[in-house]
């Protein structure tokens, strides 16, 4: 359920045309009678009173072939016989294997009006990746328990240790993932924390620092130590109810990082308590742990500064994940977070992404039973993320066995991020998101970027209270680990279900 | 420790047209407002020149996708597509973005590195249907990319023993048999088109500034050749033998294609060689079915290097496309197993060619059970070779290229290789593994998409 904080409101496109999946073409033998105009109810046509000529076809207006069966079809309207409809080929340009246009397009609607989509000819759950979460289905019973929606409870727990430290509660089984002072524009950062003060859930500051722009939302930032310790101090650790540490990053798993001394500008040093224009590395692994005794250390020091806050672990998915994830509890973490392969990145070698690492629908099922059958899954939250790209993902992901999941660019394609991968090179991110560059950055503000946000988390939870009540549950929580009601294309014999 | 090796990539730009991946295409309804020029960060909208009252045609090859040209036009008037020559080039398994990420390689000799995460399929045929391990805490050396600690990516050709005999006084009775060590796990091969003696010349000065090889079939090797000899395999048929001893007596490794009377005559043909000069010998075998009994057969008797060669797809040979028809990457670990369960496998080593395509394809195929690796079409990318998946032309090379000098092309094919091996590190420094001869076999460090997936899904959903 939503929390009351939350309020959706319309939150358009910054941009003034849309990227269309459809291309509607006026030929030559149009004789601008404005019959079109007047017949299409989306505004793809217009005739404007006193001009000559009626103005080219919008085409990302149109709501594609769908259209058809309906009496205000223009292509059968038009007296000429002047129109015709077809695929976009621009439509190809978007998007990839695993964040499909369709996906990317979802995702856009879902962050402008706060639900999911109505249009029927977007497969936005579902990518082309022909593996993993895309080859999974759900097994909807076909006589559910009768449940009312405003029973179901979207909220986890995340403390589960029972250790007399606080009991935080998430109201949605996702939070944002982290994400750099510098690696992304200020507006993004705040509009990530804003949103998550809203649903009641957390964002993550990512390595190199806790700006001042965060303080009003501490009680939803997770502050992060990663390997080069920047912009680490104890009041940031002080002052959050969460601390992750990260070991490794899904997109890069065992490489370091390298700021380049040109990009370590002056706020960028002062943030990470660096000297301004060198090269910072964050070195992989963290150099003071070569051991889970060392592990439990450096958890233990966390606990001692913060004596409130919980520990995250965030791993990558080598072959001995469930081991990393048992040590990690023995550690005294409460959270061990998975990041898979596939994830996203400011930066990363391309050859990192594609191999190194398992892809997280693997690591999910690993971890998950190796921690059961080590007796202690009630006593740790498994976070998944690295490839949670929809709410589908999320559910499908909750039912291998992890409790929540961590989205990143689910967050930032609500911003408008195209997947274009050049968040590093040049200026930067062209569209604003990802870029520190004075022009670039200032491309929206915090109040548009939470608002968008705010309105995607709202259609996943609205998705996933759907499933739920599809499932007859009345919490999340009864749906971890439940693989039985999912189904795998070429596994699964059972018949496709609706 | 041992010195460290280095390649020096130099930012060397062919000076010709390269596929392209996007193509903008501007309407006749732009007003000519300019809009375009101020959105784009990649210039790739710009006023006319010659009359800068109306814009120019986009500047495409600049083009990164982002979409605010397309998106903030006042007027609607740009449009987008898949260029048609992109979409042409390559085939399913030379994708078409695998050869723009090899030509840049070649282009600046860097890593290449980009935003967001992966993009590509979950899974695929031969080498893209595994992934590589890491080491999450602890692991042996740390920083391999940034030259904090050393990566040894040298391998050795030649055969070893599989255990040392001393006399009861200690002295050592074996006779170590020569081995010649190389830097990368990589030697260049030539492909079946063509080449102009330039290239070749090319080729075999980046082979020598590399340390490495380049297999060269002995006709082709002339005069002008000459004083590179310590960088080049001559490769001959048994027939070639008597008629170039000159040569081979030179050569520090020779390769002999491998027929039914080298199967069953191997002693006698290395004797014969052995008689000429010093060189190691590589029996070069295609990749047809059951290649592990002739490889098993030539490592039985005593062959020092066996090099296995697939198709440029890195198919099986004469096998049916499709129905049964194995990757390289199957080949060699069968064969691997196959030399393990012989107990030959130390003895002897196993070179590996066709479809290995990027530098990831490399390490893969040594985890497999490779040695190293052979390459031929990449370089020839280097060069903006285009590749075809089709019957009658797999490659078309520019035709400028007779104009482009030969320190170019030296500089481009270092550069590419220079990106290969930062990448190999980046993958065995991930996977904490510091010498490349351990990669050899190491499948533990693998994970195979067919295993892990019915391990895990098939487990839960197989019943």
């Amino acid at each position: 359920m939503k929390p009351s904080t939350v309020n959706i409101k319309l939150a358009p496109s910054r941009f003034k045309h849309q990227v269309p999946k459809y291309k509607v073409t006026r030929s030559d033998a149009c004789i601008n009678c404005g019959t079109c105009a007047k017949t299409c109810p989306y505004g793809v046509h217009e005739r404007v009173e006193g001009h000559n000529k009626i103005k080219p076809p919008i085409s990302y207006k149109c709501i594609g072939f769908e259209c058809q069966n309906k009496d205000f079809y223009c292509v059968a309207k038009c007296p000429q016989k002047a129109l015709s409809l077809s695929l976009n080929p621009m439509y190809a340009t978007l998007g990839d294997p695993r964040w499909t246009a369709d996906m990317i397009t979802g995702t856009w609607i879902m962050a402008e009006t706060g639900a999911p989509p109505e249009r029927k000819d977007l497969e936005y759950n579902i990518g082309n990746s022909g593996g993993g979460f895309d080859k999974l289905r759900f097994k909807f019973p076909a006589h559910p328990k009768k449940v009312n929606k405003s029973e179901i409870s979207t909220e986890i727990p995340l403390n589960r240790r029972n250790d007399g430290r606080p009991n935080v509660v998430i109201s949605t089984p996702v939070y944002g993932g982290g994400m750099s002072f510098g690696s992304v524009s200020l507006p993004t950062m705040t509009g990530k924390a804003h949103n998550a003060a809203n649903w009641n859930t957390f964002t993550c500051t990512g390595e190199g620092g806790f700006p001042e722009n965060l303080q009003p939302y501490n009680d939803h930032v997770i502050t992060q130590v990663a390997t080069g310790l920047f912009g680490v101090r104890e009041e940031t650790i002080q002052r959050v109810k969460i601390v992750e540490f990260k070991y490794a990053q899904g997109a890069k798993p065992g490489l370091g990082g390298h700021l380049l001394g040109e990009k370590n500008t002056e706020s960028v040093a002062k943030m990470r308590e660096a000297v301004k224009g060198t090269s910072l590395f964050s070195p992989f692994p963290f150099h003071s742990v070569y051991s889970i005794e060392d592990h439990k250390k450096h958890i233990d020091w966390i606990k001692e500064i913060n004596p409130h806050a919980l520990v995250s672990v965030k791993v990558s998915t080598p072959n001995d994940v469930d081991m990393v994830a048992v040590g990690s509890y023995y550690a005294g973490a409460h959270i061990i977070h998975i990041d898979g392969g596939y994830g996203g990145t400011g930066a990363a070698p391309d050859i990192a992404k594609k191999n190194i690492a398992m892809p997280i629908e693997y690591a999910i099922t690993k971890v998950h039973n190796f921690l059961k059958d080590e007796g202690v899954r009630d006593g740790i939250t498994l976070i998944a993320s690295g490839g949670i790209r929809t709410a589908h993902d999320l559910v499908k992901a909750i039912c291998l066995g992890a409790d929540g999941a961590v989205i990143g660019t689910a967050e930032l394609v609500s911003l408008e991020c195209v997947r274009c991968g050049n968040c590093e090179s040049g200026r930067g991110c062209a569209r604003g998101i990802a870029s520190t560059d004075s022009e670039l950055a200032d491309l929206f503000n915090e109040g548009w970027a939470t608002q968008r946000l705010t309105n995607m988390y709202n259609a996943w939870n609205v998705q996933l209270v759907d499933i739920l009540q599809q499932f007859g549950m009345k919490s999340v929580r009864e749906l971890v680990g439940r693989t039985d009601l999912l189904r795998h294309i070429d596994y699964s014999k059972e018949t496709e279900s609706p | 420790m041992p010195k460290k090796y280095h390649i020096h990539p130099k930012a060397t730009p062919l000076e010709l047209e390269y596929i392209y991946k996007f193509k903008i295409v501007r309407g006749e309804n732009c007003i000519n407002c300019g809009k375009c020029t101020k959105v784009c960060i990649y210039q790739a909208h710009k006023r006319s020149e010659a009359d800068p009252r109306i814009m120019a045609d986009p500047n495409t090859a600049v083009c990164r996708n982002c979409f605010r040209c397309i998106q903030e036009c006042p007027r609607g008037a740009l449009e987008k597509s898949l260029e048609k020559v992109f979409a042409s080039t390559g085939g399913a398994y030379w994708k078409p973005d695998m050869l723009l990420t090899l030509y840049k390689q070649a282009e600046d000799g860097a890593v290449p590195v980009s935003g967001a995460g992966y993009r590509g399929p979950f899974t695929g045929s031969g080498f893209d249907g595994m992934w590589t391990d890491m080491s999450e805490i602890v692991r042996p050396t740390r920083d391999g990319i940034h030259g904090r600690e050393y990566i040894n990516t040298s391998i050795d050709l030649g055969r070893k023993l599989n255990h040392l005999v001393f006399s009861p006084e200690g002295q050592l009775l074996s006779k170590v048999p020569d081995t010649v060590e190389i830097s990368l796990p990589i030697v260049f091969d030539m492909p079946a088109e063509k080449l102009s003696p330039h290239i070749k010349l090319a080729m075999v000065r980046a082979a020598a500034e590399l340390n490495t090889f380049v297999i060269m079939p002995v006709a082709d090797i002339t005069a002008d050749f000459e004083k590179h000899g310590d960088n080049i395999i001559p490769r001959l048929t048994p027939a070639e033998i008597d008629g170039h001893k000159e040569i081979i007596k030179k050569a520090r490794v020779v390769a002999v294609d491998c027929d039914s009377a080298v199967l069953s005559g191997l002693a006698t043909l290395q004797e014969k060689i052995k008689k000429i000069g010093n060189a190691l010998i590589v029996i070069r075998v295609p990749a047809v079915k059951e290649v592990e009994y002739t490889v098993a057969k030539l490592a039985h008797d005593g062959a020092e290097i066996i090099h296995i060669v697939a198709d440029y797809r890195g198919q099986e040979l004469n096998s049916p496309a499709g129905a049964g028809s194995r990757h390289l990457k199957d080949i060699i670990r069968s064969v691997h197993q196959r030399l393990v369960e012989d107990k030959l496998r130390d003895e002897v080593v196993i070179m590996a060619s066709g479809g290995v395509a990027l530098a990831e394809h490399v390490a893969k195929a040594m985890l497999c059970g490779a040695d190293l690796a052979a390459i031929d079409l990449p370089l020839m990318v280097a060069l903006g070779g285009r590749i075809y998946e089709e019957q009658q032309q797999i490659l078309v090379l520019p035709e400028q290229l007779s104009k482009i000098p030969g320190p170019v092309i030296t500089q481009r094919m270092v550069n590419l290789m220079g990106a290969w091996h930062s990448q190999i590190l980046e993958m065995m420094g991930a996977m904490g593994i510091r010498e490349a001869r351990r990669l050899r076999g190491e499948s533990g460090r693998a994970i195979f998409f067919e295993e892990i997936d019915r391990d895990t899904f098939g487990k839960l959903f197989l019943k």
